[in-house]
């Protein structure tokens, strides 16, 4: 028994019916809190963090008048942000399904080409591609011309294009691992049962394996095109033209304009806030949609779901 | 299993619509490559194109900025480009890279010109060609308004400071004791600064502001600029004066010689007959249109 006493220590709740004068203060805190409902506590919680984000608006005496004058014209690069980001993520899609499929292709070729491509877009900072994309690309372009080749001026791309471009590539190196698993995730014996069947490569991946690859890969996808949705921002340093400025340039050019850098950059980090947490309810509905063929009748679903870096 | 190979292949499909969409805007970006006679300088392709491509770095009020209410580039260096392509008879389109894109040359004629308040040094005037200067800014130094009564004279209290100011700007070799401005006698003043360098001048300001800075070095009109826009900092006073140009890049695909030349009569046509005084005037409040 005393050695028992020792080892319970301070920090054991103890059964029900135990008298409350043989209790710690922690412990009589802790039964205390189990009668207030999770709800409540969450409620307190947000209180208290949007108190401390008040305080925070309050202390650094932002110029509101400024931010309720130009958020209208920075709210209107979210078209080009949902531009940049949908296009990029369409070509990281058509990359990611070609690379995944070379990862795992017995083709020397196309297994060293996707290796190389996985490696350097996914070893490499974004930022760096882009201006690889944007500037190397185009000193190659423009050497092609010199050398007579007129097809070099292809090379040159538009700010926005290279963006594009660079994003496109980044994300389908990481989304080729992610579609990588997805196809190996189908279990053995499908690929066996198409090929007992007599169907070809093509045929056992498009009508076999990939349709089922599809429910693994669709929610990272979505978490990645959530981030794709911040990091669409970057393609600013490489200087889009006024008719196509998306939120994060619209909102330093305007803050610049007019010495209010950071009044710019709240608005822009809220609007930011905001479309990535309506894209993240829609992903949730969809991973619950692509899974329900999967959950058993009755079984108990966490809720949530969506998190990895997206968030 | 039916649904997801149909979506599939959507998606592939509308990916491809998308790529091939974005591609044929590819060859309008780059500009020229129209099939008919081909212009063999410069200064014939832009007036074939009828379009003057100019490249501007606006994050430089109030030389360069976006006006959010037009929509549009505004400022001493926007308008002195509009000038010379309405001398030129031409149209103008303003293309805006980053500052280190511009003055590092190489622009593989994506824009014609810079008309960015370029101050010309024996490294930039390696790659780029430069026009007569069209107006003249000293670089000044300032501190916090604190600070002034402490920080006054720029040859001996800033020694060993801590300073904010353009990465890659003039300011920047000033403190390094590199500038070499053809004309310019400078004297380095500042000894064993340490230097922290911005992607542009505004950030430095900001800095300053908040205390991470000692003093920040920029061109006079931008620090007074930022003194109008309720920015509590003090001009010490001027470090060096700098004459500014009009570039053009010196590997560009068709010969330049005539179309700097086209530009150096134009800005000296517009020294002569006021047009950068009153532009000046306008945007600065006083004109810094010849070396005061």
């Amino acid at each position: 028994m005393e050695v028992e006493k020792q080892i319970g220590g301070a920090g054991e709740i103890r059964p029900p019916g135990v008298p409350d004068e043989d209790l710690s203060r922690w412990q009589r805190a802790e039964v205390a809190s189990l009668r207030v409902p999770f709800r409540v506590k969450l409620a307190l919680v947000w209180l208290g963090v949007i108190t401390v984000l008040g305080i925070m608006f309050v202390l650094v005496r932002f110029d509101l008048g400024w931010m309720a004058e130009h958020a209208r014209f920075i709210f209107l690069g979210i078209p080009f942000t949902l531009l940049i980001s949908v296009a990029a993520i369409i070509l990281a899609v058509i990359l990611a399904v070609l690379g995944s499929l070379a990862r795992l292709s017995r083709n020397p070729i196309a297994f060293g080409v996707s290796g190389f491509y996985v490696s350097f877009f996914r070893g490499t900072p974004l930022i760096v591609q882009m201006f690889l994309i944007y500037a190397g690309l185009a000193q190659i372009g423009g050497n092609l011309r010199t050398m007579g080749y007129a097809w070099g001026e292809l090379l040159i791309l538009d700010s926005l294009l290279a963006g594009i471009l660079a994003l496109g590539l980044n994300y389908g190196a990481y989304m080729t691992e992610i579609f990588r698993a997805g196809i190996q995730s189908v279990a053995h014996g499908q690929a066996e049962a198409a090929q007992a069947i007599g169907m070809t490569y093509g045929q056992m991946m498009r009508r076999v394996i990939l349709p089922q690859a599809v429910r693994v890969i669709i929610p990272p996808t979505g978490n990645e095109f959530i981030a794709m949705l911040k990091d669409s921002a970057l393609v600013s340093f490489l200087g889009t033209v006024v008719s196509q400025m998306e939120l994060f340039r619209r909102a330093q050019l305007v803050g610049i304009a007019d010495f209010r850098p950071f009044e710019a950059l709240i608005l822009a980090a809220g609007m930011y806030w905001a479309l990535t947490t309506v894209f993240t309810f829609f992903q949730q509905r969809l991973e619950r949609r692509l899974s329900r063929g999967y959950v058993r009748a009755g079984s108990f679903q966490l809720g949530g779901g969506a998190a990895g870096h997206a968030g | 299993m039916r649904r997801p190979r149909f979506s599939l292949v959507a998606v592939l499909a509308a990916g491809a619509l998308l790529t091939s969409a974005c591609a044929e805007e590819t060859p309008g970006g780059g500009g020229g490559g129209g099939g008919q006679t081909e212009p063999d300088d410069l200064l014939a392709e832009i007036q074939s194109r009828g379009t003057l491509r100019v490249a501007t770095d606006p994050q430089y009020p109030p030389q360069s900025s976006l006006n959010d209410e037009t929509g549009e580039w505004e400022g001493f260096d926007i308008d002195v480009a509009t000038e010379i392509a309405n001398r030129m008879g031409v149209e103008i389109e303003f293309i805006t890279p980053g500052w280190e894109q511009i003055i590092a040359g190489s622009w593989q004629d994506r824009w014609d010109v810079s008309v960015g308040s370029m101050t010309v040094t024996p490294e930039r005037d390696e790659v780029l060609h430069f026009a007569t200067p069209y107006y003249y800014t000293p670089a000044a130094i300032a501190v916090r308004e604190e600070d002034a009564a402490t920080l006054t004279d720029v040859a001996t209290d800033f020694d060993g400071a801590t300073i904010g100011l353009c990465g890659g700007c003039t300011y920047e070799f000033y403190l390094d004791k590199t500038l070499d401005i053809p004309g310019e006698e400078i004297e380095f003043v500042i000894d064993d600064a340490e230097v922290r360098t911005y992607n542009t001048d505004v950030p430095a300001v900001k800095d300053l502001e908040v205390g991470r800075l000692d003093a920040a070095i920029s061109s006079l009109t931008v620090l007074r600029g930022a003194q109008e826009e309720g920015s509590p900092i003090e001009i010490v006073g001027n470090v060096f004066h700098e004459p500014l140009s009009v570039a053009v890049d010196r590997s560009a695909a068709l010969d330049p010689t005539r179309f700097v030349e086209e530009l150096d009569r134009i800005v000296q046509e517009m020294h002569a007959d006021g047009t950068l005084i009153a532009l000046s005037e306008k945007w600065f409040g006083e004109d810094l249109s010849t070396k005061s």
